[in-house]
This record gives C-alpha cells, structure tokens and sequence, in this order.
C-alpha cells in the first residue's frame, strides 16, 4: 500500500500536483463510473437488450454481462473515492476503459458504428467523437493515477 | 509487492461485484430468460400448448402470406400489418379461461414476442404466451 | 504504464489486420417516419477500400416486415454502393429495432449486422383496448383512459359504438387525457361492439373493443 505521508519532492512533475487535486480526480472518475454502474444497474434488463440489439454476442453472454459490469463499476468506483482496494479498482477501471476503447476504435477503422456506450441508454443520442473524447479523458485521469501510485512506489523502494 | 497486491485487490472487487449481480438476476428471476429475450414466465412448449387441447387459442403472428400457406389447424392471424383489422376477429373468439398461444416462424422472429406485448399491454389480457421454437418446432413434432 | 503499452500495440494489430473490404458509412441508422408514412426506409452506404472484389453472399432481415436488397451482388475494387432496407411500419407503434444480416466473402469482415430504427410516433394511447364482461356479471360501467401524445395535441375526442347494446360517455381529465365510460345494458347475451374513437380535426381512427363473454370474467 501506497503511503501518502512520503511525497518528498523529485524530478517527477506529477509530484508537485498537490495531494488534494489528486483526490479530486480519484472523485470525479469514481463518480463517473458509479453513475454509469447505475443507470444500468437500475434495468438490466433493457441494458441486455441493448446489448442483443447488436447481435453480436449471443443472448444469454449479453445477459450475464448486463447484470455483472455494472456492479463492477460502481464498486472500483467505490474503491477510487474510498481509497479502498484502491490499486484494484484501478487497475479494472483502466483495463475496462482500455479494452473499450480499443473495441470501439477497431469497430470504426472496420467501418462499424457502436454507439451503445458505458453510459446506457442514456447516451444513446451521442455521436460518436464525444464518446471517444470522454473515454480518452477518463482513460487519461486512470493512467495519470495509476502512474502516480506507481512513481509513488518507486520512491518508497529508493528510499 | 505492488503487483502481488494490485492483483489480490482487483480479483477481491472482481468478486464482490459478482454477489449484488447475482442476487439481482435471481430477484429479476421471472422477468427474463436466460436462453432468449422472453421470460420464461411467458413462454410454453409445443408439447405444454398441445396438452391444454381446447383450451388453448393460438395466434399466428406471421405476414398474411405465410398464414395462407399453412397453419396450426384453427390458428387465428393476428400481425402487426392489420392489426386493428385481426384483433376484432381474435378477441371475439377470445375467452378469459382460454390460454393464448402466439407463434412466428421460429425461435429467432420477434413478431410473437410484440404481438404478445401488445395483448398484454394494449388489450390487458392474461394468459399470454409465446410458442417456444414457433411454427418450425410445430412442424417437428407434428409429423 | 502497462496498459499504455497495451492498447497501443492492440490499436497497431488491429490497423494492420483491419486493410479489407467494405467501409460502411453508418451500420445504424435511426428514422423518425410520420404518422401518415407506410414505410420507413434507411439507405446503408458502403465502400469497398481493399483491393480485391467483394461479393454479397447474403442479405437476411430480422422480420419478414422488412426488405433488404443490394443494388450490386459484387463491388469491384474502390467502388460504393448501399444496401436499401425498407421498413413495412403496417400499424406498428413505438421505436421499432430492425436488423439487416449481410454475408459477404470478404475474410476480414464476413459478418456485419446493419441496424434500422425507426421510431414510429403515437398519436393517442388507449388503456385498454379491450374490456369485457361475462354472461351474468353486473353491467357496471368499465373505464377506458386515451392519453394523446405531447406533440398531437387533441381538443375533443368523438367515440361511436357499433352497437346500441353498449353506452359510452366521454369525459376530458385534463389536458390531451380522456376517459370513456363504457356500459353494456345487460349482460344475458353474448354480444360485442366496435367503438369507434377519433380525435376532432384527425382523419385517423382509433379502436377499441367491448365484448360480452361466453363465462365469468376473471379480472
């Protein structure tokens, strides 16, 4: 586990951001992905429609996904604003994000259009640039704190 | 010790996210199917609709053509083309203690599956059901 | 850091592997058709932007309500072309979600499954359409609410039945919501009515169906 009492002052920029900014990005992105756990968690249901409505997974994959990933969301994002499992929510946030992303910019190379994003229904009417600039943000604020508690480590072993 | 950590954290959350997802598709239990989109509450087998004999209606939701061609013997057409021209004729043959049994052309149409929900939600009728495999089970084991 | 390293060789493999064949313009479309139309229909654009010829091996629709054609069976090199897929909207209602399947022989992308939507407004909703007594039961009036839609706004509602066995009264709840009480003079006889509804300024009708039954109703 990190320690957020060692923070001595290095070449790293990261480390003159102060603490509390950190723990406004660890908020935001947490909020993000409990908000987009919830819309779904609140009908699966129709999130498993919207899933077969593709037809590229069979049914009965859509439907254990619908009723899984959402719970998952909401808890890595409880674990970024609680500071609890903290490198594990992490680390599944960034690996969800970064598949996701690379399924939906292979899909568009291809010429496929998936606009049934991690918002749900909700962002049904998205075009697809602003979903990719939301990803690319939210994907960013995951690597930018993934790299600080790993630049962090480093200097817990030098020392 | 990062990774060690960072891994036994991540399966940790990756487990306890599987328990309020299971509870949640057990309570949703008869609002969905785990085989296709139609409750299972709402569905029957060829064999199930047979053995309720007169008092079962069955419904042909297929296009008009197709119901010309062949039929369950007795079926009425109901779609979505015609539909306030078949729904009079259905529902004066209607009665509350008959069993409605809808079916399309095989598993994967959906026409059964909307017309069912029209009846249940349009015209409140109970007893609605959805022929599991549709008109190609009924030829399987009609012959 | 890893996950850095990650998606980039990923985005690499997938932009070799992704040269081939046919580049759709949009594989999901969303029509928002009248309430007059009797079809809706999405024009799916693709272009072949490999090198070699691409043959349609199949087109196949999700209902037999929608009709998918190919203008070409085989795309040279470079050229376009759409596959057309026409929606019969018949008297459907709400957002209806069509699928079009096309097979083709190019290897990298022998399946793509092109989505039609189309979301066909309401004018009025009735709940329910049906209402019943059985043989016996006592005549008490049974309600019927017709809701119309934001954008249809309706002012007076005119309901007919088809026969004098049944009465109707139309009452205005509030704005666009109505209720119409409908009561059979008796319930001896097996006998059934076609109420006619029809907003005031509309030239479309609207149905709704009273029955008298053959045994007790269980409601």
């Amino acid at each position: 586990m990190v320690s957020e009492m060692n923070q001595p002052a290095l070449n790293s920029q990261l480390s003159t951001i102060p603490q509390f900014v950190w723990r406004v990005v660890d908020v935001i992105v947490g909020r993000i992905f409990i908000y987009a756990g919830a819309i779904k968690v609140l009908d699966p249901v129709q999130f498993a429609t919207d899933i077969d409505n593709y037809k590229i997974l069979p049914w009965t994959i859509g439907v254990g996904l619908a009723f899984y990933l959402p719970w998952l969301e909401i808890f890595c994002g409880l674990a970024l604003i609680l500071r609890r499992l903290y490198l594990g929510g992490l680390s599944i946030l960034t690996a969800l994000v970064a598949v996701f992303l690379a399924a939906t910019i292979a899909a568009k190379i291809r010429g496929l259009d998936i606009t049934c994003g991690c918002f749900g229904h909700a962002s049904q009417n998205w075009n697809f640039p602003a979903h990719l600039a939301l990803d690319l943000a939210i994907l960013g604020a995951l690597l930018a704190l993934s790299f600080r508690v790993v630049s962090g480590n480093r200097l817990q072993n030098a020392v | 010790m990062v990774k060690s950590s960072l891994v036994r954290q991540a399966l940790l959350l990756a487990t306890l996210a599987f328990v309020p997802g299971l509870v949640q598709a057990i309570y949703f239990g008869d609002k969905f199917s785990w085989r296709s989109p139609v409750p299972a509450s709402e569905m029957v087998t060829v064999t199930q609709a047979r053995a309720w004999g007169e008092n079962a209606t069955w419904v042909d939701a297929r296009p008009d053509n197709e119901f010309a061609r062949d039929h369950v013997p007795g079926a009425l057409p109901l779609n979505e083309d015609r539909w306030s021209e078949l729904l009079p004729q259905f529902l004066a043959a209607w009665s509350p203690e008959k069993k409605v049994v809808i079916y399309c052309s095989s598993e994967g149409c959906n026409a059964s599956r909307e017309v069912a929900q029209r009846l249940r939600k349009e015209a409140q009728l109970p007893n609605v059901f959805v022929l599991e495999g549709g008109w190609e089970e009924w030829l399987k084991t009609s012959r | 850091m890893k996950t850095h390293i990650f998606s980039f060789t990923l985005s690499i493999v997938l932009c070799v592997t992704a040269r081939a064949g046919l580049k759709w313009d949009q594989t999901s479309i969303e029509l928002h058709p009248t309430a007059t139309d009797k079809q809706a229909i999405g024009h799916f654009k693709y272009q072949n932007t490999g090198d070699k010829p691409v043959k349609f091996r199949s087109v196949r629709t999700s209902c037999g309500c929608t009709a998918a054609q190919t203008q070409k069976e085989e795309v040279p090199a470079g050229e376009k072309g759409e596959v057309t897929a026409t929606f019969n909207i018949g008297e459907r209602t709400g957002t209806q979600v069509k699928t079009v399947t096309v097979e083709t022989d190019d290897p990298a992308n022998v399946t793509t499954v092109l989505t039609l939507k189309a979301v066909i407004p309401q004018q009025l909703e009735i709940t329910p359409t049906f209402v019943f007594w059985g043989q016996g039961e006592e005549p008490k009036p049974k309600t019927i609410v017709v809701r119309a839609a934001k954008d249809f706004p309706v002012k007076h509602l005119k309901v007919t039945s088809s026969s004098p066995d049944f009465q109707t009264k139309v009452e205005e709840t509030g704005k666009g919501q109505f209720k119409i009480d409908i009561q059979p003079q008796e319930t001896n006889r097996q006998t059934a009515s076609t109420l006619t509804i029809q907003p005031e300024d509309s030239q479309k009708i609207f149905y709704a169906t009273a029955r008298i039954t053959n045994a007790p109703a269980i409601q």
